[in-house]
């Protein structure tokens, strides 16, 4: 492959990631390329000339950027466009920085892991039902027989990523602990098989990624779900996930 | 006689002569009250068709008064003319404009003359005829009530103006006529009361109303006019047959709008914990049976000794194994040893002595009661819970159970969520076979209090008998179902229908002329007859309920609600309660997630999710 497919398979990628990402800052563009943030600005403006992307200040820190309508369609995704929410922007790059994390690792690599974001998740269950049914931030698909032939020990697994920013109370957290362990169906399935007795849970691990100030609250409610706190993973957010303007607490 | 009978002869030809000139109205009168005789219609229905048809007339008279400038029709000649040429079509088309519209009043209007002379007992060839008629029309009734519910579609859940129907009218007394039952949705937030039998569909439209309950109420919540709905049912009869139920509760209350649907206690648990320390010591005593007279001592003793043991300086107790280390003398001496508790110190040694037996006692009963209240688990983390207790196996245990659910019901509804100025949920209490338990549960109670706690009180059993021990208790519960009383095929309900009260009805003598002949002659005179009749009601088959409210009654054919598949992976004996609950699953966690949870390890992940985010907080670096 020469080095200018390489970087047009790269893009490409880019450019399904921002749109199944809802949308990125310059920094994580440059660090999804590996490059540099003035490569990234300039892949930003071939986007925006094509049409593909826009881009603007949304918030402190580099500029955002987002897919157009017609960027979406170039990538075969059927979401509605818009720019992202300035009320979700730190939620945005903080889930951003930690596929970003889980993808730099070399296990998550070799393992094919799948990332299923959000955005896909909520048009997959549709505007009506989004409401009602609480949706992980992402679900992590671990092929059975990944592309490399070595199977970690966890192939064939499903994991709900949740990344917590600030924290819930106790009480909520528990209750979607649990709405997240005991569901067997995927989202979108009839409300009946969403939790079926007798069937596999769908989620075997719900991995919560937490800023200093959720990480008690998380802890807490995990030591409240008794033996079944043994599925919930606990890590801290990537130093990277916070927007420059917030402070961790 | 002779001049008499020469005046009905002449009447009766008048009429026919006036048929026969009127060939196209008597036509369609005819068919009219053909198909009102065959569906069981009421004559409003083909007053309601002639109103309907009414517009064809005025379109008819606009054009004739456009192409013929006049008023004076001239199509009924036209029509004759047709007929006479053999133009049968061309006929009917001409004079439709008004036979249909005056063939509906005249139909209308014979029919409701039929009706009410065979109500009055006034026609027929014998006295007799009049039962056998009304016999007749019920059993037409039902046939169409029985089509109706079977459209798909035609009876929904909720109309759309939110209230909620029922099934088809089979027929009406004191309550309007209409082709649904339809009840506001503000009748299904007020207490109810449902009576049936086994195999009568009890369950069928319990189901149906604890759905549109949860319908409406997620109405309410999505218009910010109350808080989420939650449902708690007691199924106080347990066993195989409670199981394949709260699955089907489940699906349907699932595909209504529920998150979560927790089955108690075979898959989730709740804490008696919780109770705040006042309403504990209440909780525990009572759950302890006790007698009167000189045992009321050992219960004023239990009760000292079950204060001290919640009310200790460490705080309530957490659990049921913290409840019972505190039921020791020794423990308790030593808690309120610290100094300003010289009372309650006092009190422990003096009870000391009975304080072993009443550890006994809550020991014995805690291990009868199961893990099932021993949490953890709140009744906010589900929008129904269908409780299960083994009140056939088990009465004593049940009655327990009953008690310190509905305590924890009670506590939870008034609690802090409730006083932070969030609006309260609208939370629906069921109890089905109260029979079970109404010994030991003063649901009366509940129900006065209920109002002000938002909470709306559903009690079921199988007979007038079932709802309370007392016939006081029975006509209190009776007197404050202000949403109603759903009456199912049962073999005593005169006391119920007689809450319907009377109404004024002819009744007709007729004078027997010789053997199975009577004359025309006789006498008429008011009388009070039951606006629900009670044989009526006892010859109810499966599916049909009568609903009676304020005065009147609504004969329904019960519309079934139709759940998803099976969920229920394997259905439990007969009889016995199901594999002992996890604990801390509020909603529907599959066995496999158990076994996930208590049994095999997962793979460690540490690895993999530590060269990403680094190590897992508090874990040694």
């Amino acid at each position: 492959m020469t080095q200018g497919a390489a970087l047009a398979d790269a893009e490409s990628a880019a450019l399904l990631f921002t749109a199944e990402m809802y949308g990125l800052q310059l920094d994580q563009l440059a660090e999804l390329l590996s490059g540099t943030p003035r490569q990234a600005k300039a892949t930003v403006a071939r986007w925006t000339g094509d049409g593909l992307a826009d881009s603007g200040v949304l918030s402190q820190g580099p500029p955002w950027v987002w897919l157009t309508r017609r960027g979406l369609q170039a990538c075969g995704l059927p979401y509605a466009a818009s720019s992202p929410a300035l009320g979700r922007l730190g939620h945005i790059r903080a889930v951003a920085a930690a596929r970003l994390a889980l993808q730099s690792v070399p296990g998550y690599r070799n393992g094919s892991a799948h990332w299923r974001s959000e955005r896909r998740l909520r048009a997959r269950i549709g505007s009506q039902r989004a409401a009602r049914d609480h949706l992980p931030d992402a679900e992590v698909h671990w092929p059975d027989v990944p592309a490399s032939g070595v199977s970690p020990d966890w192939a064939g697994e499903c994991w709900a990523i949740e990344v917590e920013l600030t924290p819930k109370t106790v009480t909520r957290t528990i209750a979607i602990m649990r709405e997240l362990l005991a569901r067997t169906g995927d989202y979108g399935c009839p409300a009946a098989e969403a939790r079926v007795t007798g069937l596999p849970p769908r989620h075997l691990r719900a991995i919560y990624l937490c800023s200093p100030a959720a990480t008690g609250t998380v802890l807490r409610a995990r030591e409240a779900l008794g033996s079944l706190s043994a599925r919930i993973e606990v890590r801290a957010l990537p130093p990277s996930a916070y927007l420059p303007a917030r402070t961790p607490a | 006689m002779t001049a008499r009978l020469a005046l009905r002869g002449l009447a009766i030809v008048a009429v026919a002569l006036v048929a026969i000139g009127l060939l196209p109205v008597t036509l369609v009168a005819a068919v009219a009250v053909g198909v009102a005789w065959h569906s069981g219609w009421q004559p409003a229905r083909l007053y309601r068709a002639a109103a309907w048809s009414l517009p064809m007339l005025a379109v008819w008279l606009a054009a004739t008064a456009i192409t013929r400038h006049s008023l004076a029709p001239a199509s009924p000649q036209q029509a004759w003319l047709a007929l006479s040429r053999g133009r049968y079509l061309a006929a009917a088309v001409l004079i439709a404009p008004i036979a249909v519209p005056a063939g509906l009043l005249a139909g209308g209007l014979a029919w409701s003359f039929r009706l009410a002379s065979m109500t009055a007992q006034a026609a027929g060839r014998s006295p007799a005829a009049a039962v056998s008629f009304d016999d007749r029309q019920w059993r037409h009734q039902v046939r169409a009530a029985k089509a109706l519910i079977a459209a798909p579609g035609a009876v929904p859940l909720l109309t759309a103006r939110g209230d909620f129907a029922a099934g088809a009218v089979i027929r009406t007394a004191g309550h309007p006529a209409g082709r649904l039952t339809v009840l506001p949705a503000s009748r299904l937030r007020s207490h109810q009361i449902v009576i049936g039998g086994t195999g009568t569909g009890k369950s069928t439209l319990l189901l149906r109303l604890w759905a549109a309950y949860l319908a409406t109420g997620l109405q309410r919540h999505a218009a910010r006019l109350a808080g989420p709905p939650l449902i708690v049912v007691l199924d106080c009869k347990g066993g195989g047959d409670a199981r394949r139920i709260a699955d089907r509760a489940r699906r349907i209350l699932y595909e209504t709008g529920a998150r979560n649907v927790a089955i108690w206690p075979d898959e989730a648990s709740l804490s008696l914990w919780t109770l705040p320390p006042r309403q504990l010591i209440s909780t525990l005593v009572d759950l302890i049976e006790h007698g009167t007279g000189g045992a009321a001592y050992y219960t004023d003793v239990m009760e000292a000794v079950v204060m001290l043991a919640v009310e200790a300086p460490p705080g309530p107790p957490a659990s049921t194994a913290e409840f019972l280390t505190r039921l020791d003398s020794g423990w308790l001496s030593l808690a309120y040893a610290a100094g300003g508790y010289d009372e309650q110190l006092a009190l422990a040694r003096s009870a000391a002595r009975q304080v072993p037996d009443i550890a006994l006692r809550f020991r014995t009963l805690f291990r009868r009661l199961g893990p099932g209240l021993d949490g953890p688990g709140n009744l906010g983390d589900a929008d129904a819970w269908y409780c299960i207790l083994e009140g056939t196996a088990e009465v004593a245990v049940a009655e327990a159970q009953a008690r310190a659910l509905v305590d924890v019901l009670a506590s939870f509804v008034a609690g802090p969520a409730s006083a932070a100025g969030q609006p309260p949920r609208q939370v629906l209490l069921a109890v089905d076979e109260f029979s079970a338990v109404a010994r030991r549960l003063p649901i009366w109670q509940l129900y006065e209090r209920a109002r002000s706690l938002g909470l709306s009180v559903q009690v079921s059993a199988q007979s007038w008998h079932g709802l309370a021990a007392r016939q006081d208790d029975r006509y209190r519960l009776a007197a404050t179902a202000e949403g109603g009383i759903w009456l199912l095929g049962t073999p005593h309900p005169d006391p119920v229908t007689a809450l319907a009260g009377q109404r004024a009805a002819l009744s007709t003598s007729r004078q027997l002329a010789g053997r199975l002949r009577w004359t025309r002659h006789g006498s008429s005179q008011l009388r009070d007859v039951p606006v629900a009749d009670p044989n009526r009601v006892r010859a109810l088959e499966p599916g049909q309920a009568a609903y009676i409210h304020h005065g009147g009654v609504t004969f329904t054919q019960v519309k079934r609600l139709v759940a998803g598949p099976a969920a229920l992976a394997t259905a439990p004996r007969d009889g016995q309660p199901a594999a002992p609950p996890e604990p801390a699953l509020p909603d529907s966690a599959a066995p496999d997630t158990m076994r996930l949870a208590t049994g095999d390890r997962l793979p460690d992940v540490a690895g993999l999710l530590d060269a990403a985010f680094g190590p897992a907080p508090g874990s040694p670096p």
